[in-house]
């Protein structure tokens, strides 16, 4: 129970020439945690409506638990859905908000008052019950909204952006408590969110869009390790991955990452899927974590193998980590240091990368080469 | 308070002064309603007139009733086809138009655009020019003589319709949305999530089409033949009309202006709450 399949769903808009939402094509199982991620504008909001039903499919077929959803009525697809806005009644008091599903739904009185009252109680707003919206703060009515999803039971849970009106504190709690609630119900939910850190915290699986377009479907840590393009390796991970321009040579059977200040030789693992470029394939993207640059004293006058030199530009501290922006001539890279360290502007640093956590890239397509560091 | 009173700037105090006056202004021919209506026969002949009454008295009222008893229809039927007009257009007008608002402004469809302008081109239509073919409407369908010829005209009524849409359409479509995913049918959003949060603009409604009705004399003279089924507008109209030159008529018409304008204020008084909500709710979305 509580499935769900996108085959090959498109969402085209009158009067524009690309579509908002292009050959989604997914598998969500039972139980599962998704999170639809990418900058706003990139389909995941449609393609939440279009699961939900509130948005027509231009082709393709959605299935919930294998029954073909395409023209069913959102209130037969047994799903349950919290809006940005919490999109509460105004005009009914928190009770009735959570109610009026389960009363349009005909259930029995008795059971509409037990359901209501334990979700309040999961949700600790036993006390609101009484009041309108409008006597509520913004997290108490995010819960109302979740109440009201909860109260439903239903298979699908869906949330559109649910945490973007709360403010930092709330927004971590809030996070922490919709985690617990899906382990505990055990129900499939899709998750939409623009927030990178949400996705990571949150979905069991990550869905990357970028212009309506599936970019990467894979766990959190899978999408931070192997990101499959420089869309995805910039998405995700703050800040974001350094990124340098260059070409692979090989060189008495070993590769090289060369460009006019850096030459990496790199390790053996690398070298299978460098094999099979061609010659104009081997100019490349390579993408490196700034917890993967090392910053150490300068080393100008005895140049070290793999090691670049580098001028401090500024310093960002967070408390926990510092991270330090360097040039390399034209390229600026971001290295994550111990706090303690202290760097100043101007500083003449030397940069090194650990070799064993690059990424390369297709300068030409994005996509990443080969395979991925296993 | 006092320091409240401190922190005023001259504009400000210059400002209330002035609205003040204004509104001291514009309540005059209320107070003179309420004045004449009282005034005995040789204060109302007066020269100079006095605005105040000085020995107020109940005689109009009695010589009113007692004119209106004499004629050949009782001034409480009059009274009475008023109420029942009123009443009935009211409601129709209110659902109509509500109905008409909540799917013009949340649901796509075909010639919608067309509708609208077509809702917006009636507005400029003066009320006589739309007179004639109202009279072959009504004649052709044989509502002369019914109460639903007073009420038939009344009820496709534009303005109702171009404001409840305006209103309707800031009315968030997520909430639409989540009664749908709720289970509602497009009757129960309607009903449960629409209608509630109108009210202040249906207030605004039902004000100016009771004040429009219980005014209205047209249908009264165009389709009613009968002397039975005609308002009490129209008997106070023409009593005024058949009083003009008469010296003799003048407390009658000045008893009849008061009873006339009563409801009027007390429709307002009960709605004026709301109506200032619609104006506070439209401004600030």
């Amino acid at each position: 129970m509580g499935s769900i399949t996108f085959h090959h769903v498109f969402k085209r808009y009158k009067g524009e020439s690309r579509p908002a939402v292009n050959d989604f094509h997914l598998s969500i199982e039972e139980g599962e945690f998704l999170v639809l991620v990418g900058p706003s504008g990139c389909g995941k909001s449609t393609t939440l409506r279009m699961l939900a039903g509130l948005e027509e499919i231009s082709s393709g077929e959605l299935y919930i638990d294998d029954k073909f959803v395409n023209y069913v009525s959102p209130k037969d697809r047994d799903i349950a859905m919290v809006f940005q806005n919490y999109a509460l009644y105004p005009n009914l008091s928190v009770y009735e908000n959570i109610a009026l599903g389960l009363k349009l739904r005909k259930t029995a009185k008795y059971e509409i008052e037990l359901r209501v009252n334990r979700v309040a109680k999961i949700l600790e707003i036993s006390h609101l019950l009484e009041r309108k919206p409008s006597q509520l703060s913004g997290g108490q009515k995010q819960r109302v909204a979740l109440g009201r999803a909860i109260a439903r039971e239903p298979q699908v849970f869906l949330m559109d952006e649910p945490l973007s009106n709360l403010d930092a504190k709330l927004r971590a709690q809030t996070r922490a408590e919709i985690i617990k609630l899906q382990s505990d119900l055990k129900r499939t939910m899709v998750y939409v969110t623009h927030d990178q850190v949400e996705a990571m915290t949150m979905g069991t699986r990550i869905v990357v869009m970028k212009d309506g377009v599936i970019q990467q479907v894979a766990p959190p840590r899978q999408l931070y390790d192997e990101p499959a393009n420089l869309f995805v390796a910039g998405f995700i991970g703050s800040p974001q991955m350094n990124f340098v321009n260059g070409s692979v040579l090989k060189e008495d059977g070993r590769f090289y990452f060369v460009n006019k200040r850096i030459r990496l030789a790199l390790p053996e693992k690398y070298g299978s899927r460098f094999d099979s470029l061609t010659r104009s394939e081997r100019n490349v993207v390579l993408g490196v974590r700034p917890e993967h640059v090392l910053l150490g004293p300068d080393r100008t006058d005895e140049p070290q193998p793999n090691s670049v030199s580098a001028v401090v530009q500024m310093t960002e501290a967070t408390g926990a980590d510092s991270y330090v922006y360097v040039a390399v001539g034209e390229t600026r890279i971001i290295a994550r240091t111990e706090p303690e360290t202290v760097y100043r502007p101007e500083d003449k640093v030397s940069a090194s990368f650990q070799l064993e956590k690059l990424h390369f890239f297709d300068e030409n397509t994005g996509d990443a080469v080969g395979g991925e560091p296993g | 308070m006092i320091r409240k009173l401190r922190r005023t700037s001259p504009f400000q105090v210059g400002l209330v002064t002035v609205f003040t006056a204004l509104a001291a202004f514009m309540i005059l021919p209320i107070v003179f309603i309420l004045n004449h209506a009282f005034k005995p026969q040789n204060e109302l002949f007066l020269f100079p007139p006095r605005f105040f009454v000085r020995h107020p008295t109940f005689r109009n009222f009695e010589s009113l009733f007692l004119h209106a008893s004499n004629a050949t229809v009782p001034f409480t039927r009059y009274l009475f086809n008023s109420v029942v007009v009123a009443a009935l257009t009211l409601t129709l007008v209110i659902v109509v138009s509500t109905m008409a608002a909540y799917v013009l402004a949340k649901y796509q469809f075909h010639f919608k655009q067309l509708i609208m302008s077509m809702i917006t081109l009636s507005l400029m239509f003066a009320p006589e020019t739309v007179s004639i073919p109202r009279y072959l409407i009504i004649n052709g369908i044989g509502l002369n003589n019914t109460y639903f010829g007073h009420v038939l005209p009344a009820l496709a009524s534009p303005v109702a319709v171009f404001m409840l849409v305006g209103f309707v359409s800031q009315i968030p479509n997520d909430l639409v949305e989540a009664a749908k995913i709720d289970g509602a049918s497009h009757f129960g959003i309607f009903l449960r999530i629409v209608l509630p949060l109108s009210v202040p603009a249906i207030a605004t409604i039902s004000i100016f089409t009771f004040q429009g009705v219980w005014g209205d004399v047209e249908t009264s003279t165009l389709f009613m033949q009968t002397e039975t089924m005609r308002t009490l507008a129209f008997y106070v109209n023409s009593l005024l009309s058949g009083l003009q030159n008469n010296v003799a008529g003048q407390n009658l018409a000045a008893a009849a202006g008061l009873l006339m304008f009563i409801p009027n204020l007390i429709i307002f008084l009960l709605f004026q709450r709301k109506v200032l909500e619609t104006m506070i709710h439209s401004g600030i979305k």
